[in-house]
């Protein structure tokens, strides 16, 4: 896996769209591969509940025919946090203030999430 | 107006403030009723009424809610009763003011503040497109009832960037992400929460959203530290620890240990049977008087009194 490809997406995400205040990547079953996080954010916990949150919110799409679960957004008072699954072996953790439009991040991770995934499979074809 | 503008541009770089400027004066000059929405970094929005500009936002400036919020005037509780109070809406003014939460003219000083700190940052920053957005519909987002005139709100972010240019330190509000420096006795509120908070990962947009104020105010304060050594911008962002999955290879959670097996209930073979006197309660007590219970029996029986 390259390390500084990985660091750079994290990176340039948080810099392409305004508001991004902390990056994670995980595996899917919740171990902390990367965090750009700040201080007060236990990033290992972060990527455990994002784990549990996307297992539950892809259990809920299919428990309600809601097709292929794209991301959660978690919306609170002081911005939000969005988990999106990277292919079927990761997850990636974006952390938000009240000024990020969401719209305009969706629309950058998405190509981010495919680079992301090339960038983490690179030297483990069998799965992170 | 444009000397200070060629000016700015030259020292902050900025990119496509011309379209912004072009767009705006044109929405002045037709009297224009509708949105106007930047494209960029931060890029944002206007919202004109008869060529005046009633609202403004931008990813780079708090808003009136996050000023209110996150400054700790009205908690998040609070917004959300007044939001349902109001019936979902975005800026429930009226419920504030009813609860108590805040006074209409400290409302009204916000969100003009507010105005003039987005119009700030999507000048400060870079424009990539202007389009204008005249669908039909109510008014989206925070609006004042006095409209401010394109040109003068464009003339006044663009003397608030003049200034923060002209520091010693300039700062641009999303460029620096500066961190504590030389460490100072007496320090305002301002300052002290701005040292809690600048960790090297966050620019003065950051800071501002975190502290609740104005991204102009904070910009300001940012650049004046940084003069004074209170806080220092380092070369390089603090790498990102990436942990090696060759050396700690994936693995599913251990699963928790077996509860221990549940302690055999005793059941005995035979039921326990009681033995009269086995207590050795009765043994003090005087004989019951022969045929004693028959009388009682009859009487029942027969319905009588004593």
């Amino acid at each position: 896996m390259d390390h500084e490809a990985l660091t750079l997406e994290m990176r340039s995400l948080r810099e392409q769209v305004t508001g991004i205040t902390d990056t994670a990547v995980a595996a899917c079953d919740g171990l902390l591969i990367a965090a750009d996080t700040a201080n007060s954010i236990d990033p290992e916990g972060l990527a455990a509940l994002a784990a549990a949150g996307l297992g539950l919110a892809r259990r809920t799409a299919q428990a309600t025919a809601r097709g292929t679960l794209r991301q959660t957004v978690t919306y609170g008072s002081h911005g939000c946090a969005a988990f999106y699954a990277v292919g079927d072996t990761a997850l990636m953790v974006v952390l938000g203030d009240e000024g990020m439009d969401v719209d305009r991040l969706h629309q950058a991770t998405q190509p981010a999430l495919d680079r992301i995934g090339s960038i983490l499979m690179a030297k483990q074809p069998e799965g992170v | 107006m444009s000397g200070i503008r060629e000016g700015v541009r030259d020292s902050l770089g900025r990119v496509g403030y011309d379209l912004l400027a072009q767009a705006l004066a044109d929405c002045g000059r037709d009297g224009y009723t509708g949105g106007l929405r930047v494209s960029g970094s931060p890029g944002g929005g206007f919202r004109l009424r008869n060529g005046l500009v009633i609202g403004a936002e931008s990813p780079g400036a708090p808003g009136p809610e996050a000023l209110l919020l996150r400054s700790g005037r009205v908690s998040g509780e609070q917004w959300a009763d007044a939001v349902r109070e109001s019936g979902g809406a975005r800026w429930p003014a009226e419920a504030l003011i009813a609860g108590g939460l805040a006074g209409a003219a400290e409302l009204r000083v916000v969100t003009v503040m507010a105005l003039h700190d987005a119009a700030f940052a999507i000048v400060a920053g870079q424009v990539d497109g202007v389009e204008r957005d005249d669908r039909a519909g109510p008014p989206d987002g925070v609006t004042v009832s006095v409209g401010e005139g394109s040109l003068r709100l464009l003339q006044d972010a663009n003397r608030k960037l003049a200034a923060v240019a002209a520091l010693p330190h300039p700062v641009h509000p999303d460029r620096e992400r500066p961190r504590p420096g030389r460490p100072a006795e007496r320090l305002t509120s301002l300052q002290t929460e701005l040292l809690t908070h600048a960790d090297g990962r966050r620019t003065a947009r950051d800071l501002a959203f975190l502290s609740g104020r104005g991204v102009y105010t904070v910009t300001v304060e940012v650049a004046r530290m940084l003069g004074e050594g209170l806080l220092e911008c380092g070369e390089a962002p603090p790498p990102i620890p990436v942990r090696v999955p060759e050396a700690t290879p994936v693995r599913h959670r251990e699963p928790p240990p077996p509860p221990p097996p549940p302690e055999p209930i005793h059941t005995p073979v035979t039921l326990p049977r009681r033995v009269p006197g086995a207590s050795g309660m009765s043994a003090g007590l005087p004989p019951e008087k022969p045929g004693g219970s028959w009388r009682g029996f009859f009487r029942l029986r027969n319905g009588t009194a004593r």
